[in-house]
């Protein structure tokens, strides 16, 4: 009865509206990021929303509906991989659960919480549907990896760790960032507004600036990774 | 910032006729019988013997292929490519290149792996080339899905193409106010924010009028809803679906029994 419960709690007439409008976040915003042409998806960053004030439960149902929509309208490709996007739903929703969206340092653990799910969910996917090589950028990393003598597992697991916390870190920042501009009683019409406090401490602003500089020095920081591992 | 949104083309066919259920059958059962047959060229005779004659029965070859060769051919250039070059094991070597060797098991393994694919990602395209998503999804609701669920799939469909009209005029107007969109990295990180920030804090203002709208028109009623299209199953149909599962069970229980 617990489980039940805590299912129905995530979804009142505002989850459902706000649903749509996250999916349609991820897609746009994911394109707005291929119109930049930054390395990095950012294609989540509505089920992040959703999961953070509507719980776990509208997180997941948003992250997978997202992906199915995303594969039906752009790239049938996308499909196979709506348990990534479910989790991530999932994860983030239970990060949001235990205060982890309260203050920026938080998110930041969200993040790579967010990430770890997202590598070992993805894993599978891209070893027994793609052989290990996906179309993705990152399958040269794993391509290295193989050919060095690691098998496929470890090689797209390790690719995976590598490359998601950047993606991944960034996503959830920006999410936070979303809801510290929303206003408080916007936000209390949510199941789970106390998931979040809005307007505690500092301005947005520079919470952004401090989010997007993290997000630069993971982005070294995994750049250097790479090239110690591709020199050694 | 894209024109067309969903494949689906309006034209009259036998496979447009089909029930939607039927289709994702179908689908799911030629995807899960090339993952799981264990003879090897399943997935090549799949996808000659019956996805392309049934894109051609269905009046959608033309944009079968094009959608195909759009969606598929960089994509599987590229797997195959990477998956012969740097596939472990196997060695009966084919050819030296620099210091990498193409074997003949990863060839074959390549091959396996991009049909595989194919199957998957082009039967999926007959779906959505021959079905309106809202078509399948009240179809979907008539079975018994929860209607908030096509509820979320429909509105996400108008909504998404407004909220790309949105964000073109917001690139158009932070553009034209000087930023910059094509600098070197740092700059088109900076950029990010003014893009995004107009554009998600914009349609999430709308969220709370909706909601007192639907909410208005007895959005939460318990009872069931009435539909003002009846969609139309056939009995053969129903007999089509089983045999799908039959053979899926087959495909799957072959794998066990064989390994």
């Amino acid at each position: 009865m617990g489980l039940i419960r805590s299912i129905k709690k995530d979804f009142n007439t505002m989850t459902w509206v706000l649903i749509p409008v996250a999916i349609a976040i991820n897609v746009v915003v994911g394109e707005i990021v291929v119109l930049l042409r930054l390395p990095v998806y950012l294609d989540s960053i509505g089920t992040v929303l959703v999961a953070v004030i509507c719980g776990p439960w509208a997180g997941a149902l948003t992250g997978l509906l997202s992906n199915l929509i995303w594969g039906a309208l752009i790239d049938p490709n996308a499909l196979p991989w709506f348990p990534v996007a479910l989790f991530i739903g999932f994860v983030a929703g239970w990060c949001g659960r235990f205060g982890l969206f309260k203050s920026w340092w938080k998110v930041i653990i969200a993040g790579i919480l967010i990430a770890l799910t997202s590598a070992v969910v993805s894993t599978p996917i891209a070893v027994y549907l793609y052989g290990g090589i996906t179309a993705s950028g990152s399958s040269f990393i794993t391509a290295f990896l193989m050919q060095t003598g690691h098998d496929i597992i470890s090689s797209v697991l390790s690719t995976n760790f590598l490359v998601e916390p950047v993606d991944k870190i960034t996503t959830a920042m920006l999410a936070y960032a979303i809801i510290q501009g929303l206003s408080i009683r916007y936000i209390s019409r949510f199941p789970r507004a106390e998931n979040v406090e809005v307007g505690k401490k500092g301005n947005t602003t520079t919470q952004i600036i401090i989010a997007i500089v993290v997000a630069a020095i993971l982005v070294v920081v995994a750049a250097t990774v790479l090239v110690t591992m591709l020199a050694g | 910032m894209r024109n067309k949104l969903s494949f689906y083309i309006d034209r009259p066919s036998p496979l447009h006729r089909l029930n939607p259920l039927t289709k994702l059958a179908v689908t799911f059962a030629f995807i899960i019988i090339a993952f799981s047959a264990p003879w090897y060229w399943t997935s090549a005779v799949l996808f000659v013997c019956a996805i392309i004659p049934i894109a051609f029965a269905g009046k959608i070859g033309k944009e079968f292929i094009r959608a195909g060769i759009n969606l598929m051919l960089p994509l599987f250039a590229f797997l195959f490519v990477m998956q012969s070059l740097f596939h472990p094991g196997g060695d009966t070597v084919l050819f030296h290149f620099w210091f990498l060797s193409v074997k003949a098991e990863s060839i074959s393994f390549a091959f396996l792996t991009t049909m595989r694919i194919l199957v998957m990602v082009s039967s999926f395209l007959l779906v959505l080339l021959s079905t309106h998503p809202s078509y399948l999804m009240n179809d979907l609701t008539q079975r018994g899905m929860p209607s908030t669920l096509s509820y979320i799939v429909t509105s996400t469909l108008q909504i998404i193409p407004q909220m790309q009209n949105k964000a073109g005029t917001i690139v158009d107007a932070q553009r034209s106010r000087g930023l910059n969109t094509e600098g070197n990295l740092g700059q088109r990180i900076k950029a990010l924010l003014p893009l995004i920030g107009p554009l998600v804090f914009g349609s999430l203002v709308d969220v709370e009028e909706r909601a007192v709208a639907l909410e208005a028109r007895a959005f939460n009623a318990a009872r069931k809803k009435t539909s003002l299209h009846e969609i139309p199953d056939t009995t053969w149909e129903n007999v089509l679906r089983w045999v799908c599962l039959i053979l899926v069970v087959v495909s799957i229980g072959s794998n066990i029994w064989l390994s």
